[in-house]
């Protein structure tokens, strides 16, 4: 009031009045339906004004309860299970698994088809990168990049549909190597058809295409400065508390840590590639974003290393059509796009496992989100949320 | 707190023995390359603050269970359910992020008393992951501050990941069904056969 006697004059003192003003906190119900939550995320946050005091989130909108559906399903059963974990890159969720299954019964995996599993998983990494970078500014609200972004994104859905036969699920991986690709003979004796004709050249082209979008988004969203507004120094993760929580993938290395375990854990002939871990340093918003931007230029770089490479050979090992997994124990993680995605398998002898645990990245990922929205204002919180490039399926599983 | 990434991991077996060492573990071992540390349930917290203090285990992976059973309502039942002691695992994953090294740390609980220390005073992180661990096996995270419900529904009977708790759809629709019994595939292509089953 006294604003407009001073005739619509703000005066400082009055702004700090108003700050004062400690009413009783309200509680803010965001979502399951939400657009900000990818899918069905409650978040119930205790406001103080705009500024969030306490949040929790409400989870298992999705639970489809895999790790028990695993227990009544084969080994081959399982990939189709698994797949869709993580829908926004099904692919790359697939390896942990069949490499712990592999290594349980000593399966060694023909070199083209780890090269296969390699290519693709980085081609699932591009997608999966593409759709946070072009999802999150619509977030903030730039609608734009969402269509730089969306167009390249298909063409890499298009060149695994090619291969796999499937843009989301794409279920290729066997216990031993890999399927033909679709319209493809035997594995084993002679390749008929392993991967469609014209896929490298495809790919290398695709490969110019999704540079090119890398700077265009450059341009419209790291260069913005709006966007720079709204995400440096907000939602900083320090490393001590992505160690605590669990927190892995770019998100860890937006906050300093120099991890990826594509450099440690050889599921895959990583180390016959060129390519850098890209490490920032602030761990905020704008950092996690820029990290999944350069992790795309390394990634089409061992795409293109590893087109130039690809040896001839069969794409499966020798694998008894009846999978019996000897009795033992294993945990297989891999560098997955959105972090460290694992498999604890335990078998107790047969064509079923006796537990399957399923580590998901997502799920640690978002579990951070109490500690770091405490004194966040609600816009802050939608941007912090949206940085974390989560899926449900993959927080939920 | 940017360790280099080129440090090499330990050997699993070398690993396995100075963890278990370090800790006061009550066995260990290193098949397939992952690391196990058995810990006695009295020790669980501090062997868990050990490792992550001095063996350098500082990530907090997951924490979950497995429910040893001899029998069971849902899946194969085991081969030899005789060797099989009857308890609840609580395993938890810890490694680092300077090198590949990391172990599964496991306590044993007896079926009739599942109760054991929360870890959330050594990581916070670990809140949740009890949390589901309590709700699917039922299990009994002393001390957590807040052992609610994660994914379930409040009100939910029973603890889905337990052995005894039988798969619903499995009970309407028994497998294999009738779309599952296919014809023996040929010899010429042995992929067809792989997703079926032994007819």
């Amino acid at each position: 009031m006294s604003a407009l006697d001073a005739g619509g004059m703000v005066q400082i003192s009055d702004a700090a009045v108003s700050v004062e003003l400690v009413g009783e906190d309200m509680m803010l119900n965001i979502g399951p339906q939400h657009p900000s939550t990818h899918g069905v995320l409650r978040l119930v946050a205790q406001v103080d004004g705009e500024r969030i005091t306490r949040l929790e989130p409400v989870i298992g909108y999705m639970h489809r309860g895999k790790e028990k559906l695993a227990e009544v399903r084969t080994y081959p059963q399982i990939t189709t299970l698994i797949n869709r974990i993580d829908w926004i890159s099904g692919f790359a969720n697939e390896v942990p698994f069949v490499v712990a299954v592999e290594r349980l019964m000593g399966i060694e995996v023909p070199e083209r088809a780890q090269y296969i599993r390699l290519i693709l998983t980085e081609l699932t990494r591009i997608s999966n990168h593409l759709v946070f970078a072009s999802s999150y500014p619509l977030e903030l609200g730039a609608a734009t990049p969402l269509m730089y972004a969306f167009r390249e994104r298909e063409r890499v859905l298009d060149l695994i549909e090619s291969v796999t036969g499937g843009r989301f699920h794409p279920n290729f991986n066997r216990v031993g190597g890999v399927k033909p690709a679709a319209g493809g003979g035997s594995t084993q004796k002679n390749v008929v058809l392993d991967l469609p004709a014209g896929f490298f050249e495809a790919t290398l082209r695709t490969m110019d295409k999704v540079l090119e979008v890398c700077d265009e988004i450059d341009n419209l969203v790291v260069g913005n400065e709006l966007i720079q507004a709204r995400t440096i120094g907000v939602g900083v993760l320090p490393p001590e508390i992505v160690l605590a929580y669990g927190v892995s993938g770019p998100n860890m290395r937006a906050s300093g840590i120099d991890f990826d375990l594509r450099k440690h854990e050889h599921l895959l002939p990583y180390d016959d590639f060129d390519f850098d871990v890209v490490v920032r340093s602030n761990g905020d918003c704008f950092d996690r974003y820029v990290t999944r931007i350069e992790e795309i230029r390394q990634s089409v770089s061992i795409v293109r290393q590893a087109i130039g490479k690809i040896p001839s050979g069969p794409l499966r090992a020798k694998v008894p059509r009846v999978l019996k997994v000897p009795p033992g124990e294993i945990y297989v993680r891999a560098e997955n796009p959105k972090g460290e995605m694992g498999y604890y398998v335990v078998s107790q002898g047969g064509r079923v496992p006796y537990r399957v645990k399923i580590r998901s990245a997502s799920f640690s990922n978002i579990s951070v989100l109490p500690w770091v929205s405490q004194g966040q204002l609600i816009p802050d919180l939608v941007a912090t949320m949206g940085s974390f490039d989560f899926v449900l399926g993959d927080v939920d599983r | 707190m940017t360790p280099s990434p080129s440090e090499t991991a330990t050997e699993p077996s070398a690993l396995a023995a100075r963890l278990a060492g370090l800790v006061g573990a009550s066995g260990f071992s290193a098949e397939h390359g992952t690391v196990k540390i058995q810990v006695e349930r009295a020790g669980w917290v501090e062997a868990i603050r050990t490792a992550r203090d001095e063996a350098g285990l500082a990530f907090f992976s997951w924490l979950s269970a497995v429910d040893w059973s001899r029998q069971v309502a849902v899946g194969d039942p085991p081969a030899d359910p005789d060797t099989i002691e009857e308890r609840y695992d609580v395993v938890c994953r810890l490694s680092s992020v300077a090198s590949a090294d990391g172990a599964l740390f496991v306590a044993s609980l007896p079926k009739d008393d599942p109760r054991i220390d929360s870890l959330v005073p050594v990581f916070d992180g670990a809140a949740w992951h009890e949390r589901e661990a309590a709700e699917m096996f039922g299990i009994d995270f002393t001390g957590h501050p807040h052992l609610v419900k994660l994914y379930l529904p409040e009100g939910f009977e029973g603890h889905p990941l337990r052995k005894s708790f039988a798969l619903l759809s499995r009970e309407v629709k028994p497998w294999p069904g009738t779309v599952d019994v296919e014809a023996m595939p040929s010899a010429e292509n042995r992929e067809a056969g792989e997703g079926g089953e032994e007819a």
